[in-house]
């Protein structure tokens, strides 16, 4: 009637279990004697008066334990008598039970670290104030997909929109750092302001800079990171107001931010990016250096709304700026979708892979269960005979299926946790993003409970119910002899499903190292063989543009000192490395050519010197190398005067070097060494050489982009990477690297500095980690899948026992015997093959985005794992086999 | 003898007879059955399987309350008496069986009528 009262009472009795029993002997015991006394009084004799009573009142146990049933806490009380029992029956046989939760822990286990992989990455939502408001912005153009963000186009969407409460942009810049301690090169974003008002966060100390020092020539100001505060000032809070420098200009220090705060990922500190606005490159609207937005929408717009609104503030500025912006728009995702784009699909197949593990082993525990209530038959029918009802026998087996999933989700806890670890292990720095979210908190502790009752049901379901249904009669009747064949189709078809679902993940797996052996062999173009690069960035201000002798000077020297140190083979300087996506992009005409398109061709560039094409071995098809002519000798200094950057730099321009693609697309047929190519519409460039292309984007190279270098001596860059090729191993060069640099200007820190071999594994890395997963995946399923069809065969081989010694006895050879167990094998094989190509066929689909040449139904892969399987399961055959032609006919006829 | 088995009385209505035998003085357990048994005539033979389930009910709902004293022969007793909840509940049940009663009597005699 009132359930809250009921609950109260329930839970009350619990605790006073003890006295409750008390008082409820006191009470039967007064009714007994109020009744006697009664009958007594009717004229019995004491010892008769008694005896009625006590017939009248019947059993004194039943009668309690009706009452005991009046509360819900009786069903407590059963369930925990259930669950000693179960774990009196279990111990009993220790092996098998250790074997099912050893089974399922994995399953359960490997689902857990998954699950905190995605739980980190992909659900959680991002560390900021109404994080789901927060959009990415990029520009578009339909001729080159997505790109960076020209400030300029940024300003006017600041302007225009009426969508976004607060919109800012960033770009990755580094600074050196010079003065108290070693000069170090530092990473920094070039923020707004107003992107620390979108994401809505406070300094930890002092305090963020305002939108009037985000502005041009604004006294110059720098908020530093909480590592960076703690690692160089050592956690001085006297550092607000102090004045550092950088890039040999004076910042001064006016926050800190909080620990947690890490945006974007990777700096160590922020300056405004309003001061950059007004200097070449960031001023040319066509210009994109690198930056994106980030916008916290208003109140009740929708991604859908700020869409639109964007799409119409572009096409303005399109209308108004047709030169630089024709066909620009703007991309506009959630921040989190973004943060993760790339790993999701592979944390998804990932997650389907680790599930049909888990049902691998739910399978396999299954049928293990199965064949277990087989064996326990007769216990079941004597309880059953003893009353109990088909309900109480089900709660039984579920209980013993709960106490082992409950065990085994106890366990998957400690294999996730040491399952995290090593995944984390395998992740390079860097490359999964929010990595370090990734840890066993309560949702994932849910998870591995839900998970883990989900699996009692699945494998302790199916025995159970079958274990009630058989008859009472029946099952005392039936002796060991024969099986009863519709169980054995249940463990066959468990079995099968295993088999197929096996196979789905032996494929997938056998995809990913097909397609990371293609990874591995493909050939970016230049060696990496034994190769240290280092990258450093000369300060505008003591290397300034108008004096680029300077900067030439400064890497002619290191270049000289480094060529001769011992083990060198040769030096290269270039403004970029291939493989990293940091190629810039220009447009240009071939000189005589008439534009056959509307949208102007675009190169991708670096600017290089000769030996960088000779250590990184990249070929020279036609023409020459650079050479000491390209220079900047025919410049007039004086006629600079007052010009800006690019106007500097497009002065000393006068050869160019292209790549093969560029010759086969716009050169057709004839030799291209000699024409020229037209920059900006006026500047001239002579082609000298044509070089092999190289994957600028990565291994997969699937960028049509055509490429080109500029000569080092008629383009100083300020910002240079070392190549260095050598007969040691690159690493020992690295401190008298250092050394030489020090000695050229102590106040130009190295950085970026790896081995060429190093950037390409770390490219390969989210491909490794993929695979290795999947693998481990495969593997255990497969060993799953073995131990599935070596239990389901030897146990009916065991069922068998009596016919087998009969057929022996009556002269069937071995032979014969082992064909008889095969037969049953290879139907279930062959059911479980035929499950497994259908599902792969599905499902392997899915993985196409995470394969490099490889089709998703590449025949060599299918045949392959197919062969492996079946191998492997008809291994598993052969040992029951075996036992079945040494069954020895006269024990097995005697036995009965 | 036309004694009827427990289990042939209606759903609840141990409760309401329960509740009105308590309603005219609180009682111990053998008390009560003995009083349904004499004032319904030896109809209602009401044995502590299903009496003592039905006090634990009615006492969890807050309708009736036990309280342990010391009977003559020093042995301790629990004597039941009607809560103010459990008064109401009675009255409204008395109410509800009185209407159906009636009800089903019309219904009875009706059907007797026809025959």
């Amino acid at each position: 009637m009132n359930p809250l009262r009921r609950l109260i009472a329930g839970i009350r009795s619990l605790f006073r279990k003890d006295l409750d029993e008390r008082e409820l002997d006191d009470e039967l015991r007064a009714y007994l004697e109020a009744s006697t006394a009664d009958k007594i009084k009717k004229g019995l004799s004491r010892e008769e008066a008694l005896r009625a009573a006590r017939i009248e009142l019947g059993s004194l146990d039943a009668v309690k334990e009706e009452i005991r049933d009046v509360g819900w806490e009786s069903l407590v009380g059963a369930f925990l008598q259930d669950v000693r029992f179960a774990t009196r029956t279990l111990r009993l046989s220790p092996g098998f039970t250790a074997f099912i939760i050893l089974t399922l822990a994995l399953g359960i286990g490997a689902n857990t670290a998954i699950f905190s992989v995605i739980n980190g990455v992909l659900l959680k939502p991002l560390d900021y104030d109404r994080s789901d408001r927060l959009v990415v912005l990029h520009g578009y153009a339909a001729n080159f997909g997505q790109m960076s963000i020209s400030y300029p186009n940024f300003s006017d969407w600041r302007l225009q929109n009426h969508v976004f409460e607060k919109v800012g942009v960033y770009n990755r810049g580094s600074y050196n750092l010079t003065g108290s301690g070693e000069a170090e090169q530092l990473r920094a974003a070039q923020m707004s302001a107003d992107l620390f008002a979108a994401l809505r966060v406070k300094p930890e100390l002092g305090r963020i800079y305002t939108n009037d020092e985000d502005r041009p020539s604004a006294a110059p100001v720098i908020v530093l990171s909480y590592g960076l505060w703690q690692r160089r000032f050592a956690g001085d809070s006297s550092i607000i107001g102090r004045v550092v420098t950088l890039n040999d200009q004076s910042y001064v220090v006016i926050g800190v931010m909080p620990q947690e705060f890490l945006f974007p990922s990777g700096v160590e500190m922020w300056v405004p990016a309003g001061p950059l606005s007004d200097r070449d490159p960031w001023m040319r609207r066509g210009s994109h250096p690198g930056l994106t937005a980030v916008a916290r929408l208003r109140d009740g717009v929708t991604l859908e709304e700020a869409r639109q609104d964007m799409a119409l503030v572009t096409a303005a500025i399109e209308k108004q700026y047709p030169d630089s912006n024709s066909g620009h728009t703007a991309t506009m995702a959630p921040m989190l979708e973004e943060s993760v784009r790339n790993i999701r699909r592979s944390l998804y197949v990932l997650a389907g892979a680790v599930a049909f593990v888990l049902l691998i082993a739910c399978a396999n525990a299954g049928s293990l269960m199965l064949g277990r209530v087989a064996s326990r038959k007769k216990e079941l029918a004597l309880r059953t005979a003893l009353g109990a009802s088909r309900w109480r026998i089900v709660r039984q087996l579920l209980t013993e299926s709960a106490v082992i999933a409950a065990l085994a989700g106890a366990l998957a806890l400690v294999i996730a946790r040491w399952g995290i670890g090593a995944i984390l292990e395998l992740i390079p720095a860097g490359t999964l993003p929010r990595a370090r979210q990734i840890h066993l908190d309560w949702h994932v502790l849910v998870f591995t409970a839900a998970l883990s009752i989900m699996a009692a049901i699945i494998f302790g379901l199916a025995p159970a119910l079958r274990s009630s249904a058989s008859s009472l009669d029946e099952a005392l009747k039936e002796t060991s002899r024969g099986t009863t064949s519709g169980r054995q189709w249940l463990r066959n078809g468990v079995v099968a499903s295993e088999i197929g679902v096996t196979l789905v993940l032996l494929f997938g797996a056998g995809l990913m190292i097909r397609s990371f052996l293609r990874l591995q062999q493909v050939n970016p173009g230049f060696s990496t063989e034994s190769t240290l690069s280092f990258a450093v960035s000369l300060p505008e201000q003591t290397y300034p543009d108008t004096a680029m002798d300077r900067r030439i000077n400064f890497f002619n020297e290191v270049k000289s000192r480094i060529q001769v140190l011992p083990g060198v083979r040769g030096v290269g300087l270039s403004s970029g490395l291939p493989l990293g996506h940091n190629s810039s992009t220009w447009a240009f005409s071939i000189a005589g050519k008439p534009e056959t398109s509307k949208q102007q061709p675009v190169m991708e560039y670096c600017v290089a010197d000769a030996g960088y094409f000779e250590t990184m071995r990249i070929p020279l098809l036609r023409g020459r190398w650079f050479n000491e002519e390209d220079n900047r000798s025919h410049v007039d200094s004086k006629s600079l005067q007052g010009k800006s950057r690019f106007e500097l730099f497009m002065a000393g321009m006068r050869t160019i070097i292209i790549d093969e693609g560029f010759a086969r697309r716009h050169f057709p047929n004839e030799d291209p060494v000699g024409k020229q190519i037209v920059l900006e519409g006026s500047l001239s460039l002579t082609i000298v050489g044509v070089v092999g292309r190289v994957n600028m984007e990565g291994l997969r190279d699937n960028s049509d982009l055509v490429q080109a270098y500029f000569p080092f001596l008629q383009v100083p860059n300020g910002a240079m990477v070392f190549t260095v090729r050598t007969q040691l191993p690159p690493e020992n060069l690295i401190p008298s690297i250092r050394q030489q640099v020090r000695a050229v200007d102590p106040r130009q820190p190295i950085f970026d500095i790896r081995t060429l071999q190093q950037i390409r594994e770390q490219l390969i890395a989210p491909e490794r980690l993929n695979l290795t997963l999947l693998g481990v995946f495969a593997a255990i399923a497969l060993v799953l899948a073995l131990v599935g069809v070596f239990g389901v065969i030897s146990w009916s081989v065991t069922q068998r026992t009596k016919e087998i010694g009969v057929r022996i006895a009556l002269g069937a050879p071995g032979s014969e015997v082992l064909c008889l167990v095969f037969r049953q094998g290879t139907r279930v094989i062959g059911t479980g093959i035929g499950i497994g190509l259908v599902g792969a066929v599905l499902l392997t689909r899915l993985m196409t985005t995470m394969l490099f040449e490889v089709s998703p139904t590449d025949p060599l892969t299918f045949v392959s794992t197919v062969v492996l399987l079946v191998s492997v399961a008809l291994l598993a055959c052969w040992v029951p086999a075996r036992r079945a032609t040494k069954v020895d006919p006269i024990i097995v006829l005697r036995h009965n | 003898m036309d004694k009827l088995k427990q289990n042939t009385l209606v759903q609840g209505t141990l409760d309401m007879l329960i509740l009105k035998t308590l309603a005219l003085e609180p009682m111990h357990g053998y008390g009560i059955g003995a009083r349904i048994e004499q004032v319904s005539k030896g109809v209602f033979k009401v044995n502590a399987g299903s009496l003592f389930p039905a006090f634990r009910r009615l006492e969890r709902d807050g309708l009736i309350k036990g309280q342990w004293e010391v009977t003559e022969n020093n042995r301790r007793a629990k004597r039941y008496s009607l809560t103010s909840q459990g008064r109401a509940t009675l009255k409204r049940e008395t109410r509800d069986w009185e209407i159906q009663t009636a009800a089903i009597a019309r219904i009875l005699q009706a059907s007797l009528g026809e025959l």
